[in-house]
């Protein structure tokens, strides 16, 4: 480990073809960094932190969270000045953070991760991610983070309280739907548009329609006006009108008012990914429901994940699709260059930096063969969320078909729109998927 | 109309003559007219240099196609101005602001002139009602669109009174619909600045001379007539004041849109402001962004000089 430690401080030192760096980056060993991100939440960075400080007491690392929806806004600005973050996250693509916008910013961590997991480093992490943070041969951020989606979350108590299981199939999610409606609660709640974890809902449909489809659709092999396309927006469509989706799913927002509403226990289940397993921790179910005011002397919801049901009936397996999520990249202009290296590449590129996030629940580790410690981590009810949480963690690690990698924020919109064109009524299927293709057209 | 009373009227005794005009000049000879720069510089400096700077390199900006961060920029000419006149989503920010600026300016006035013309009379706990109409106006969006999303929400309050009073006929997802939740951002923005306008109008009616008033009343005027006949018309300098300030922060309301509706649900509350910061920010697409902000500007600067010049055509105060 000694070694390790001192093969990381080495490579923050190492020269590359970084941009306006300034000076000579001074230390790889002290110094205050700032880190802005719009994942993980305070609780969990702090977390992270304090076990980097275990390694590296001399290096003070400040953290700023950002809401997703306002972290591209505050990044540029920041970054075109002097006075921005020395780290900074990066996502695979998308609208917040992508890492095509921000990659002139960033410094080339290559030779540091040569320098730190050798010349083959690419073959010890998660490829697709590897990838995806490499701009124009520049290694601009190091990943840290998978996520994935595919499933549904349901409150354990409330489907234990009136005897139902989780749904399997859309004449199952009806009728579930209808027992809890028939009981004053609603049942899905989403919020359409707006942050966008739609996209998954409806990619999760044409998985259940075309196993293969959406991966065929992001490499650009088949249309988004496609039958399958056409056939998953119809079903999503229909969701509010046979009882499934909450009424007014287009007027909602998902964070912070589904979230709230689901983790203080007023909602049966949501659509919402991989990063929600922090939930089924102790530690960070407190700290978020008394970020949403709820009192803490409220029960704690069990919180579960589930298959996403086979809605189109065609016996179709459900399967979990997966992004590298987020990557830290350093500021090439920070004149702290080389502590901030090394906290970006313990994150995400040392056993331990990894194990911590790991056990953190929120994000899946990049680095090969680091699984979370389930001894060590204090689970809200163990016994029924560990073996789901297993099985989830193990269909994560092994998911080959990406969620959004390819996807530019353009196409996202459009994806978003015809969600919420045919959730509403406004558009019919046909129009909506032709829009998403007229948008695909339009930015290649 | 009574006219002002002679004894308020300036007359000046003896013509002006060039040795009695000012001093300054006179002393100084004639055309000399630069003793004002100097005092002027600094703050002229800042509004040319920075302002009109910034509006200039705006305008550079939207002819690019450029993603805000990238060293690479692309010229497109006009063609984000273009893209714009194509572009649906633009139009309905149009409308929405139109649609916006009329009933929030209307509201906003019959409300501000009701409420002013109240606390001038004899009413008791006068100061009470002037902090709880202006109480909104300090209160952040920030902090109030979560309540209103809330108040609005399918499970929300406004749904949970209507059930209890037996209209549960009437209870919807409010912010669901183009239509309602259009008329939730133009609640919302009425709520928080009417005391505002309210202000505005209880300083101007206390402007006007109270020997007019009683001088009606002596003819046998009522309230309403005198508010119509002598406090509208006194209160026509403000009136326009406040149809500019109303028209330009049409053009560029942002927060609340943003923060209650998100500019959704499809577009239905899209107003310029948040088109702006949505293709500019989610979407990178920082030319059109700029091309949609060179518009706002040339609209309020339009707008601006329209209601001005409607209003000298009334018989204006200029503003």
């Amino acid at each position: 480990m000694g070694v390790a430690l001192a093969a990381l401080a080495t490579f923050a030192l190492s020269g590359c073809s970084g941009s306006g760096s300034a000076g000579d980056g001074g230390s790889a060993t002290e110094g205050n960094i700032t880190w802005w991100s719009w994942t993980p939440d305070n609780d969990l960075a702090q977390r992270e932190i304090d076990a980097f400080n275990q390694q590296y007491p001399n290096i003070k690392v400040t953290y700023k969270k950002v809401p997703n929806a306002d972290y591209t806004a505050v990044l540029r600005p920041a970054l075109a000045s002097n006075d921005g973050p020395d780290v900074f996250t990066v996502a695979a693509g998308g609208r917040a953070g992508a890492v095509q916008t921000f990659a002139p910013y960033a410094y080339d961590l290559g030779p540091s991760m040569e320098q730190l997991l050798g010349a083959n480093w690419r073959s010890k992490v998660y490829g697709a991610g590897a990838d995806a943070f490499t701009v124009k041969g520049r290694v601009v951020a190091a990943q840290f983070a998978k996520v994935g989606a595919g499933i549904l979350w349901i409150n354990k108590e409330m489907f234990d309280r009136f005897h139902l299981s989780p749904p399997t199939t859309l004449a199952d999610w009806v009728r579930v739907c209808q027992t809890f409606r028939s009981n004053g609660l609603g049942c899905l709640r989403e919020g359409v548009g707006g942050a966008g974890f739609d996209i998954d809902t409806l990619h999760s449909i044409a998985n259940s329609v075309e196993p293969g489809y959406w991966a065929d659709a992001l490499a650009g092999k088949r249309k988004w006006n496609d039958p399958t396309m056409v056939e998953s927006l119809r079903i999503f469509g229909e969701f509010t009108r046979n009882g499934i989706l909450d009424e007014g799913a287009v007027g909602i927002q998902q964070y912070p008012d589904v979230n709230n509403d689901f983790l203080s226990g007023k909602v049966p289940m949501v659509q919402m990914g991989t990063w929600y397993s922090q939930y089924t921790t102790v530690n960070s179910l407190t700290t978020a429901l008394a970020g949403a005011g709820v009192p803490a002397s409220t029960p704690k919801v069990t919180i579960v994940p589930v298959p996403f049901p086979d809605v189109a009936g065609k016996g179709n397996p459900n399967t979990l699709f997966a992004d590298p999520d987020a990557a830290q990249a350093v500021n090439a202009k920070s004149p702290h260059r080389n502590a901030a290296t090394t906290f970006a590449l313990w994150l995400g590129g040392t056993p331990q930096g990894q194990q911590v996030l790991a056990d953190n629940l929120d994000s899946f580790p990049t680095l090969n063969s680091i699984q979370p410690k389930w001894d060590g981590i204090q689970l809200v009810n163990p016994s029924v969320q560990r073996p789901e949480l297993e099985k989830v963690t193990a269909a994560l690690q092994n998911s080959s078909e990406p969620r959004t990698l390819g996807m530019n924020a353009v196409l996202q919109q459009a994806v978003n729109d015809a969600d919420q064109g045919v959730v509403s009524g406004q558009k019919s299927p046909e129009a909506a998927a032709a829009a998403i293709q007229t948008a695909a057209d339009a930015n290649r | 109309m009574h006219s002002l009373t002679p004894e308020r009227r300036r007359v000046d005794p003896e013509p002006r003559t060039e040795a009695a005009a000012d001093p300054v000049t006179h002393r100084r000879g004639r055309g000399d007219r630069r003793p004002g720069l100097p005092w002027i510089l600094p703050a002229l400096i800042v509004s040319v240099g920075l302002l009109y700077y910034c509006i200039g390199y705006t305008g550079f900006i939207s002819t690019l196609d450029w993603d805000g961060a990238s060293p690479e920029q692309t010229g497109v000419g006009a063609e984000n101005f273009v893209h714009m006149a194509q572009d649906p989503v633009f139009w309905g920010a149009i409308w929405h602001t139109v649609v916006f600026f009329v009933l929030t300016f209307s509201i906003q006035v019959g409300l501000g002139m009701a409420f002013a013309c109240l606390l001038h009379s004899r009413v008791h706990l006068r100061t009470f009602y002037k902090v709880l109409i202006f109480i909104p106006v300090v209160l952040a969006t920030a902090t109030t669109a979560p309540a209103f999303r809330q108040i609005f929400a399918p499970d929300g309050a406004l749904n949970g009174v209507l059930s209890a009073l037996g209209l549960g006929g009437l209870t919807q997802a409010w912010l669901a619909n183009g239509t309602t939740a259009l008329l939730i951002v133009i609640f919302v923005q009425v709520w928080q600045s009417t005391g505002v306008v309210f202000v505005l109008y209880y300083a101007a009616i206390g402007q006007i001379e109270p020997e007019i008033i009683e001088a009606a009343r002596l003819d046998g005027a009522g309230d309403l007539r005198i508010i119509r006949s002598l406090v509208w018309p006194g209160v026509r300098g403000t009136t326009i004041a406040i149809a500019i300030l109303s028209a330009i922060g049409s053009l560029k309301t942002f927060d609340i849109p943003y923060l209650i509706t998100q500019g959704g649900p499809s577009y239905a509350t899209e107003f310029l402001g948040t088109q702006i910061y949505r293709v500019s920010v989610a979407l990178s697409q920082v030319g059109y962004g700029a091309a949609l902000s060179i518009v706002l500007l040339v609209l309020a600067i339009t707008t601006a000089i329209i209601i001005n010049a409607g209003g000298r055509r009334g018989g204006r105060t200029d503003v």
